[in-house]
């Protein structure tokens, strides 16, 4: 057995002896080939190595704008056999302390912009300038007995979401995750070295596992979109006719607003092929407007929660679908396993809605540094009583159609989903009441209207504006809400909590 | 360079109902400080293409920032020069 194939950078070291010089890697400042990626992040795993203790419990938070100097960070923590973290450069400096408390990270590596927002905090950890660590040495030998030591089931990546009390939880994933979900994407779709990826998805989100190592596994380039572009749909097609794109992988969100725009029909994308979209509901009406102007292209419908590596299941869209219809979810991808369990925990007949509960190689190690939770979501399969048999609860519902394939419902739950992004509520609550003047907070989805209202009791007055600059230091844009309502007194249940079905019927059903 | 930033001033105004705010100045990160949402982007953008008659292209809004009335009002100077 290849011992290199035993870490996610096995796909990189692999890259670069086949594909050498070719360009990987393009964002707005340049580009990288395969070669000079592995050089560079051998550097930075290298000087990891020399200055700290890293292993797979000891992950290296990535704190950098996205760009190629991300990706030279996160192999280089593969190298130095430490998980890399990424995490969001426009985080709250709230929640960058509780991740880096629950993570009690080996270092974070940022620029020195990011260094000075960090120092105030004092992080219990080392903080080194990326520019810095680059310009080190190589130390191969230590590099190589490094990865000597990494096994398929260490953690690769541990990516932050949202947790219902207000503490991000850390999805540890592990190689073998990530090493499987690659081969399968490649066996599956036509990706091949004469692919140009259009990079969307922000490197704290799971999609960005595609975007990366499908470049490596077949020689792809992946061209990173500058963020900026997708406020500006005509530029962002400007964007990807100029650069010939010919595969996305993006978020319902982007391809929504792409196809509102009205842009696909002005803007031709001859070279587009491959189309790829995960992280919430397509709806067809839009999905439609691509078909229409975009006819020859491939869809799929993808769906996985951050709890697995990227993908569980895939659904190639091969028939026409009316505006009203939902489009299925699909059949499990390689190596994993989808039960659909009722109340009762018993498997769900053709037609019976149920939890979609998965496993497989691509399920997560559990959450990182939280036992607690991890039991709760990562259990034994309750149809197995012979062996340990580790499934996750996803928490969503669903049923399975006559042709086999799953269909999504919605949640049991009071996560939601908001432009893609995953958001539990109370996490959203419990930072609005930290605000100041605030006494208690109230979040529930507007699902017609697609938006978070927050109800606030408090007795001064609150602008809304100044509000929500407030709220956006405890926790990310995303999770701010387009409707505040303010109010001297909360309604309350008989038995003393807010009354929510109360101000559901009042402010968002009427 | 007053004259377009007076224009844009009054634009942004009026389209997003910006009352007269201290905190409302030229060099007010118009997104960050939530005068604009994301989607008013395209209308500044859209705005000032028409008004003087300009392209922006992707590659002025990926290396430019435009989040200012005054870096809005740099690009577009430049443009007329």
């Amino acid at each position: 057995m290849d011992k290199l194939m035993q870490s996610a950078v096995g796909l990189l070291e692999q890259a670069a002896e086949k594909f050498k010089n070719r360009t990987v890697f393009e964002d707005k400042d340049g580009a990288i080939s395969f070669a000079k990626l592995r050089e560079k992040s051998r550097i930075v795993g290298s000087e990891l190595i020399k200055r700290v203790v890293t292993g797979r419990t000891s992950p290296v938070i990535v704190y950098l704008p996205k760009s190629i100097n991300s990706i030279v960070c996160f192999m280089g923590a593969l190298y130095s056999a430490s998980p890399y973290v990424p995490v969001d450069y426009a985080i709250p400096l709230a929640r960058m302390e509780k991740t880096a408390e629950n993570l009690s990270p080996a270092a974070i590596i940022t620029d020195s912009e990011g260094r000075e927002k960090l120092l105030p905090l004092n992080l219990n950890t080392k903080i080194f300038v990326f520019d810095e660590l680059v310009s080190g040495q190589a130390d191969n030998d230590a590099v190589d007995k490094a990865l000597n030591g990494v096994c398929d089931l260490d953690p690769a990546y541990i990516m932050y979401t949202s947790g219902s009390t207000g503490v991000p939880k850390g999805v540890t994933v592990s190689h073998r995750g990530v090493l499987d979900y690659i081969e399968w994407i490649a066996e599956t779709f036509p990706v091949n070295g004469d692919s140009i990826i259009g990079m969307q998805s922000a490197f704290h989100f799971d999609n960005s596992v595609f975007d990366m190592y499908t470049a490596f596994y077949t020689g792809a380039k992946t061209m990173i979109i500058p963020e900026i572009l997708f406020m500006y749909p005509e530029k962002l097609m400007d964007y990807m006719a100029e650069s010939r794109i010919s595969c996305i992988f993006w978020v319902p969100t982007v391809m929504i607003s792409t196809a509102n725009s009205g842009v696909l029909e002005n803007k031709p994308l001859p070279d587009l092929k491959l189309i790829l979209f995960a992280g919430e509901v397509m709806p067809n009406t839009q999905l439609n407007t691509w078909r229409k102007y975009l006819p020859d292209c491939m869809y799929v419908n993808m769906y996985g929660p951050t709890e697995a590596t990227d993908i569980v299941t895939y659904y190639v869209v091969d028939r026409e679908f009316e505006n009203h219809e939902t489009l299925p979810i699909g059949k499990v991808c390689g190596n994993m396993r989808a039960l659909i369990l009722n109340d009762d925990d018993k498997l769900c007949k053709t037609g019976e809605q149920g939890e979609l509960c998965i496993s497989g190689t691509g399920i997560a190690l559990g959450y990182w540094n939280a036992p607690e939770i991890t039991e709760k979501a990562f259990v034994q399969n309750p149809l197995n009583t012979i062996y340990r048999d580790r499934i996750y609860r996803t928490g969503d519902l669903v049923y399975e159609n006559e042709e086999g394939n799953i269909i999504f419902l919605g949640r049991k739950d009071s996560q939601i989903k908001l432009r893609g992004n995953r958001i539990e509520l109370g996490d959203l609550e419990s930072a609005a009441a930290a605000v100041e003047g605030v006494e208690s907070a109230c979040a529930l989805f507007d699902a017609d209207n697609e938006e978070i209202v927050l109800f606030i009791e408090t007795r001064t007055e609150i602008i809304a504006r100044k509000f929500k600059l407030e709220l956006k230091k405890y926790v990310p844009a995303y999770m701010v809400p387009a409707r505040i309502i303010t109010m001297k007194k909360f309604p309350h249940t008989p038995s003393g909590k807010i009354d929510r079905v109360g101000l559901r019927k009042e402010y968002i059903d009427k | 360079m007053e004259e377009i930033k007076d224009r844009l001033r009054a634009f942004i105004q009026e389209k997003f109902e910006i009352d007269d705010d201290p905190d409302f100045t030229d060099e007010v990160h118009l997104f960050n400080e939530g005068f604009v949402d994301s989607f008013g982007a395209v209308e500044i953008i859209h705005f000032i293409e028409q008004t003087y008659s300009i392209e922006i292209t992707q590659k002025d809004i990926t290396l430019y920032p435009m989040n200012t009335i005054d870096e809005i009002a740099e690009v577009v100077d430049s443009k007329l020069s």
